[in-house]
Parts: C-alpha cells; structure tokens; sequence
C-alpha cells in the first residue's frame, strides 16, 4: 500500500499484516508515516496504490462495512466538548449503527471498563487530558469493533495516566487487535506483542516482542 | 430501501447533534438578535416613510441580511471540525459523506427559518393596522427562504474547504456578492457568456418573486445552485 500527497511519497509499498487478537505497536519518528499509515487504515485517507483489507473488507471498494469493524483514537483524542460523556458515546454508538436498548447498554459498558463513572454526566470540554483520552478510547470501544487503531495514544499523559492506559490496552489483548503508533520505544515495548519499525515512508522491520529483548537496539540498526 | 431507511436514521443521529451544536452556540443567538434588531428598526422607518402596506423593502433587507449575517452560522461547521479533529470521527464512521452535509445543511437551515418566523410578526403588523396584499409577501417569504437556503448551501461548502472561519465566511459572502453583481459584467462579455451572466444574477431571480411574480425558473436556480454547493461539499469530504 502507498500514499502520496502530490510529489511527496508518505508511504512506500508498505506490506503487514497484522494478526486477529494481538497488539501491533507502530514505532517510528515524527513525520515517519505513521500517522499516514494510521489514518488509511482508519479509512480517513485513501491510499494511491495498492490494497487494503480488513477483517476480509476491502477498505478502497467496501469502505462502509470495514470502517464497521474499526474503533479509532485519533492523537488529539477528540470529543464534542459541548456533549456530556455519556451523551458522546451514545451518539458515536449511534453513529456506528447501534439502535434502542443496545445503545445504553453499551454506553453503561465502557464507562465501567475505562472507570468513566466519575465524569460520565460531565462535558466533555471540562474533562482532564487523562479522562478525555478514555472517553476518546471508550467512543472506540462502544461498538465492540474487532480492530482498535490508537494514534499516540499516551501523548500528553501523565506518568499515571501512562500506565493506567498501557494496562487497559493490554486488557483488550486477545477479544480485540489493536493496532497503536507511537515515537517513545519504552511504551511500544511495554505494551505491543509485535513491533514494527517505519522511517521515511517505509517498513523496515517487524518483530516479535518475544524475540526483541533490545528494542532499542534494534530500532537503531535499523535506523 | 433498507439503505435509505439506514441513511435516514443517520441523518436523524447526526441532526441531533448538528441541532445541539447550532441552537447551543451564542453566535446563533448573537446572529438572531442582530438580525430581528435591524430588521425591525428598518421596518418601523419605511412603514412611517412610506405609509405604504408591503414588505417588499423588508424582504429586500433580509436579502442583504442573510448575505452578511449566515456565513457567521456556517462558517463553523465543517471549519470547526476540521480544527478540532471531530471530522476525524465522523469520516471514520460507517456513514457516508452526504449525510453529514445534509445534517450540518438542514441544522442551520432551521436556525435562519427560526429568524425568518421572528419577522413574520411585521405581516402580522400590517394586517392589523391597513389591508396588505397577500400575494407578494407570500412570494416574498418563498423567495427569502429559497436565497437562505442557497447561501446556506454556499456557506457549508466555503466551510468544507479550510479549517479557517473567517476565511470560510468571507468566501461566503464574497460568492454571494459575485453571484448578486453576476449580471452587470453581462454587457462586458460576449454572447453566450453575457446571457449565462444574466441568469446567474441572485437579485434577477430574487426580485421578481419579492413582487409577487412566481416563476418555476427562479425557484430551480435556487434549488439547483443549492444542490450544486452541497454536493461539492460532499466531494470536497469524500476527497481523502
């Protein structure tokens, strides 16, 4: 798959593939692609070349019913700030086609998991950067999507609230593939099971975590 | 059928929240209460000038009015989203482009009618106090509400292609000043060019129905402009 924005390449014939129920971390440095790479997926951009499936959708000629399976965070976590939480959420529920009783359900079910209870009568536009980035996460979650894409998703948290995302994403392991982009190695290595490095557009390498004891090391051979 | 009946529940989802978005703004009020103060005060001046029982200057000011006050009401609406990357999230739902146009379009569509109500009360005036005729301030609401509906359309579609307001605003008005004045560069171009200038013209098409004469031809000028600009805003959404 390639991305170009008029004579600029973003993406260069990236190919991976990324397996059901695992945690994909996308390691790169500003302006790498990431975002680029993040955003097609999300079907927010369409790519120049080559294809893109997902969960056995072709993204470019079936863009409804794969963008069905996808939850997305973009990296400013947005909200409707003058939407209270709860009321956020059951629009974006809404919105992914969820109607009746299985709105509310839903909605109940990721103020629980992502601990929201406090705020969920809230506006957003009142929430601290730690709860935005949940609700953000919660609206990605609402429609249970077999694939959640995070773009940084620890930018601009505290070292608490780090953490307190990283178990989260972890907990989603397994019933959900999370696909997450990120420039800090450390947060990669501490919540991705596979690893892929992009530099200028292009893939350079996929890794197991499992066999990456130095990410770090790594990261800079092939850089 | 069934993609029709999805789209409209997502159009009534997304209008909910357009709805919300609109009415929950102080620009709406702020553009309101502009809009129903100097038409008022224009109304009281030409009904004592003029002692004459018509709306035709009303319906003129209201012209002018809309020009300069809705681009204020959509300049926000996909400039906004884009600036605070909630496009992001509507662009990624399973939904398509044309929905989000048509909710964002017909969310301020009803804030300008909801003005246009507030100045029926000077009909009411003039059918209290002297013996209006009904013909011409009927063509004259119709032909108010097809103009707002058009620069609504304009406005939206200026709005879709930066995430600057004010730029979006001024491209409003500045379209809407070029499309009133379309028909005086007519005897500067050559045939068939100086027609096509003429028949652009807003006012050519405004005027006739301000006076009374309804004409199915000015009504498609504003219907199909309309649909012109909200479908380029649907392109302009759809290009990723």
């Amino acid at each position: 798959m390639s991305k170009r924005y008029g004579a600029t390449l973003a993406l260069d014939a990236l190919d991976l593939d990324i397996r059901f129920g695992e945690i994909f971390g996308l390691l790169g440095p500003n302006g790498s692609g990431k975002t680029t790479f993040i955003r097609l997926l999300s079907g927010y951009l369409l790519p120049t070349g080559g294809q893109l499936e997902i969960c056995g959708h072709n993204a470019v000629e079936q863009p409804l019913e794969a963008r069905r399976l996808i939850g997305y965070v973009p990296e400013t976590a947005p909200v409707y700030g003058y939407m209270r939480v709860r009321e956020f959420l059951a629009f974006m529920a809404r919105l992914r086609g969820m109607t009746g009783r299985s709105v509310f359900d839903a909605v109940d079910r990721v103020i629980a998991a992502l601990a929201l209870d406090a705020v969920a009568d809230r506006p957003a536009r009142t929430l601290s950067r730690g709860y935005r980035q949940r609700t953000a996460i919660a609206q990605a979650l609402v429609h249970d999507p077999q694939l959640l894409i995070l773009d940084e998703p620890a930018n601009g948290l505290d070292p608490r609230q780090i953490i307190e995302i990283r178990t989260l994403i972890r907990g989603l392991a397994g019933r959900h593939t999370v696909l997450m982009s990120s420039h800090v190695l450390s947060e990669v290595a501490r919540t991705a099971d596979r690893v892929g490095v992009l530099l200028d557009g292009r893939l350079k390498g996929v890794r197991s975590m499992a066999d990456t004891p130095d990410l770090e090391a790594w990261f800079l051979s092939l850089a | 059928m069934r993609t029709l009946v999805s789209g409209m529940r997502t159009l009534g989802v997304l209008l909910r929240k357009e709805l919300l978005a609109t009415f929950g703004s102080p620009i709406a009020y702020t553009v309101a209460a502009v809009f129903l103060l100097v038409l008022g005060y224009t109304f009281s001046l030409t009904l004592f000038a003029t002692k004459v029982a018509n709306l035709i200057y009303i319906f003129h000011q209201m012209y002018v009015l809309t020009i300069l006050l809705v681009p204020a009401l959509t300049m926000r609406a996909f400039a906004e989203e884009r600036r605070n990357d909630t496009l992001e999230l509507l662009l990624t739902a399973p939904i398509g482009e044309v929905w989000i146009v048509l909710a964002k379009f017909l969310a301020v569509f009803a804030l300008v009618l909801g003005m246009y109500l507030g100045a029926i009360v000077y009909a009411i005036v003039l059918d209290t106090h002297g013996s209006p005729d009904w013909g011409p301030i009927t063509s004259g609401y119709l032909a108010i509400v097809c103009h707002a509906a058009l620069i609504v359309a304009i406005g939206l579609f200026m709005s879709s292609l930066t995430e600057n307001q004010v730029v979006a605003a001024a491209l409003t008005v500045g379209t809407a000043l070029m499309l009133w004045f379309a028909d005086s560069v007519s005897y500067l171009l050559p045939p068939p060019f100086d027609v096509l200038a003429i028949n652009l013209s807003l006012i050519g098409h405004f005027r006739p129905m301000v006076t009374g004469s309804v004409f199915v031809s000015d009504i498609c000028y504003f219907v199909t402009l309309a649909l012109l600009a909200l479908f380029l805003a649907t392109r302009r959404l759809a290009e990723r």
